[in-house]
């Protein structure tokens, strides 16, 4: 995978194969008039297909409500919105719906299994709300999901009854199940300790090494990021820098820029 | 979440505070009606010397009014501790601020003592209100004589303080969990508190099960003796009591598993399967959610179906002599729809319990319910999840009370009129199908009226509470 594209821009309009998604002139404000907040002012940029993006920033960046509006979950107040070659900007309800249920995938923080849903159960979940079973082939990558994943054995337990790096297993593989154009995850190692956070962080890198994954993960931990093909660094609603792979230490004094012009 | 936690307090002690106004209204009304029945009596020369009509008046009454009560106890148990499950986070930090779980216990305590005396004082007034306009109806029809008399008997007092005590003491009981929550649970991270998981209870176990079988027993026997004698149904009342306490205190054993049969029926959506895991997710409270509504649909089915019964055999007599029963089945008629509407009460009781306890379950589901909507769940799929979990409560609920009420109701009737009736004396069970419509009926609005509010708060949750980390 050529790491290196840049995001071309002819016309206004890019049909761009190598972005799986991408935002342009995204501005979001919350509050009216005297109170207004801007969270996000005039971004524009490109998450590149088939890579492992991390998005950083301290509180308050603006990083998280760019991944909500990247992934169907809030709307822009200006700017424009892509999922592939699919506007979502304007999109109602019953279509973001299907959005995420058919082209996206989510790793939250606080791991967010069905509690009632044994694992299996929680691994399937994305096909029984399409009301159909998982044909062949899919049945067949969910079994290597559970091979590669560690799960075989934990398939008939509830998530209450494994650990958090077990739980934040199960979650990653029902993000990935239905093979989406982009899975999201919201630091997903905030709830782990450091060496589980690091298998858990190895697992998403190799997803998209192994698979051509496309992920985007939104986090502060610089150790986080460094496991990423790319950083996109954001301070006060605005993209400050975009780099390629960097190592944890860079990232963390890189932040620390940000925050003293801060 | 201080601030949301004071603000939603009448909100979330709405349902108790109406399930106390039930209570002591129906007490009240109740007594004041059987008051102006007894003072009726007493001036007619005929019945007034002797007291045992007002006794056997205020008998009658009393065991109306227990049922509610005990029925709005268990309601008001439930509610409670459903309310301290979803503030252990609050509660949590009060005890690490250093507010001992005594202390927080009886704070919740005294919120439902607050609850049973505002409740309570309500009820006493419409209670009071209501007799005061069925006597002037009565009157102005002319069934009732002009008659003074004294809406301020001192008797009233009893199911006012009863009323505001069993709600007190079930705020009580409903407050335990206070005890179990840690400092620690204050400090971010930590699961949500696990409601009232099922506990092992071998004491209560065996118990419930012995009366049951000893109960069972005793009716059996009873239907056996009614082969000879219509005095065989005291004995069945007997029986009948002990085994119906054995369910109602073993509820736990009983509910989860026809729960799960009803759920299985829903079929197998993700809507439905979630559905049924949810309904019997804390069975606990399932099962306090439930049996409510399972002792009113029972006693008005027995009553049903011993009167349905008793119909057919009086109907079959009377093609012999009818001049003999000559207006009894006008009588049997009064008196079933009397009682059916007096125990009506204590199930419309378990009915506010019920659309109560699916509401709250909901609203402590929010983060669950923004996931379900992050990975794709449409808000109609929400809707039908809803509607099948108060489908599956209601249906279980009055399924279980038909069956039970038909035995009850038949060995009654067997027991009672076995011997009347010619060999074999088998009597078949009547089926009261006006009551049995009437109850499916309320069923089906239950099921109905309690997905409103949980639906719309449903589909208002936004996938984005899944992400955000409290």
């Amino acid at each position: 995978m050529d790491i290196t594209t840049s995001i071309p821009t002819s016309g206004s309009e890019p049909a761009v194969a190598s972005l799986v998604a991408r935002v342009e002139n995204l501005t979001k404000s919350y509050g009216a008039h005297g109170a207004r907040v801007d969270a996000l002012r005039e971004v524009t940029l490109g998450i590149r297909r088939g890579e492992f993006t991390a998005i950083m920033g301290p509180s308050g960046s603006g990083k998280s409500t760019l991944m909500h509006i990247m992934a169907g979950l809030d709307s822009p107040s200006s700017g424009r919105v892509w999922l592939g070659d699919a506007e979502i900007g304007g999109l109602g309800d019953e279509q973001l719906t299907l959005l995420r249920r058919r082209r996206i995938g989510f790793v939250f923080q606080a791991f967010n299994l069905v509690p009632t849903l044994d694992v299996e159960g929680n691994l399937l979940l994305p096909f029984e709300l399409d009301g159909r079973t998982p044909s062949v082939p899919e049945r067949q990558w969910i079994d290597e999901l559970e091979t590669v994943l560690g799960l075989d054995a934990r398939l008939t337990h509830r998530p209450h009854e494994l650990s958090g790096g077990q739980q934040q297993r199960v979650a990653i593989a029902r993000a990935l199940v239905t093979r989406p154009e982009l899975v999201f995850a919201d630091e997903p190692t905030g709830n782990l300790d450091s060496r589980t956070g690091r298998e858990v962080l190895q697992v998403l890198q190799s997803a998209t090494r192994s698979y051509g994954q496309s992920i985007a993960m939104v986090t502060h931990d610089p150790i986080a990021a460094s496991f990423a093909d790319r950083v996109i660094f954001l301070a006060d609603g605005r993209v400050v820098a975009d780099r390629a792979r960097m190592d944890a230490s860079e990232i963390a004094s890189f932040m620390l820029s940000i925050e003293q012009v801060a | 979440m201080a601030a949301g936690s004071t603000s939603t307090g009448l909100r979330e002690h709405g349902s108790s505070i109406l399930v106390a106004l039930l209570s002591s209204a129906f007490g009240v009304a109740l007594l004041q009606v059987t008051g102006v029945l007894s003072d009726v009596i007493k001036a007619d020369e005929l019945t007034g010397a002797s007291g045992t009509v007002a006794l056997m008046l205020a008998v009658v009454a009393w065991v109306f009014i227990a049922i509610a009560i005990y029925v709005g106890s268990i309601v008001t148990v439930n509610t409670f501790s459903t309310i301290v499950a979803g503030r252990a986070r609050m509660i949590a930090l009060m005890r690490l601020i250093g507010s001992s779980a005594r202390q927080q216990r009886r704070a919740v305590a005294r919120e439902g003592l607050v609850v049973g005396v505002i409740g309570t004082i309500g009820g006493a007034a419409v209670g009071t209100g209501l007799a005061v306009l069925l006597e002037r109806v009565a009157v102005w029809v002319g069934w009732l004589p002009e008659l003074p008399h004294d809406w301020a008997d001192a008797g009233l007092a009893a199911p006012i303080v009863a009323v505001v005590l069993t709600t007190w003491l079930a705020a009580w009981i409903g407050s335990r969990r206070v005890l179990t929550v840690t400092p620690l649970q204050a400090i971010g991270g930590a699961q949500p508190l696990s409601h009232d998981e099922l506990r092992a209870r071998p004491g209560r176990n065996a118990l419930a099960i012995t009366l049951i079988a000893i109960g069972t027993g005793i009716l059996v026997l009873s239907v056996l003796l009614g082969l000879v004698t219509p005095l065989a149904v005291l004995v069945g009342v007997v029986g009948g009591i002990l085994s119906f306490t054995g369910v109602v205190l073993g509820a736990h054993l009983i509910m989860p598993p026809a729960l799960r049969i009803v759920g299985r029926m829903l079929g197998r959506s993700p809507s439905a399967r979630l559905a049924a895991a949810n309904a019997v997710r804390y069975p606990e409270r399932a099962s306090r959610t439930t049996i409510g509504v399972v002792i009113g649909v029972t006693l008005v089915t027995m009553f049903g179906v011993t009167m349905a019964s008793f119909r057919q055999l009086i109907q079959e007599a009377s093609a012999n002599e009818p001049e003999v029963y000559n207006g009894t089945e006008d009588l049997l008629m009064s008196i079933t729809a009397v009682f059916s509407v007096l125990i009506g009460v204590s199930a419309l009781i378990a009915a506010v319990g019920l659309v109560n306890a699916l509401s709250l379950s909901v609203l402590q589901r929010t983060r669950e319910l923004g996931l379900l909507r992050a990975l794709g769940f449409s808000r109609g799929q929400l809707r039908r999840m809803i509607l099948a979990e108060s489908v599956q409560l209601t249906a279980t609920a009055v399924l279980v009370g038909l069956v039970l009420g038909t035995f009850y109701g038949w060995a009654g009737a067997q027991s009672l009129l076995g011997s009347a009736k010619g060999m074999p004396g088998i009597v078949l069970p009547g089926v009261p199908w006006v009551i049995v419509a009437i109850v499916v009926v309320a069923a089906a609005v239950l099921t109905l009226v309690a997905t409103v509010t949980p639906s719309r708060r449903a589909t208002r949750v936004s996938p984005i509470t899944a992400l955000a980390v409290e």
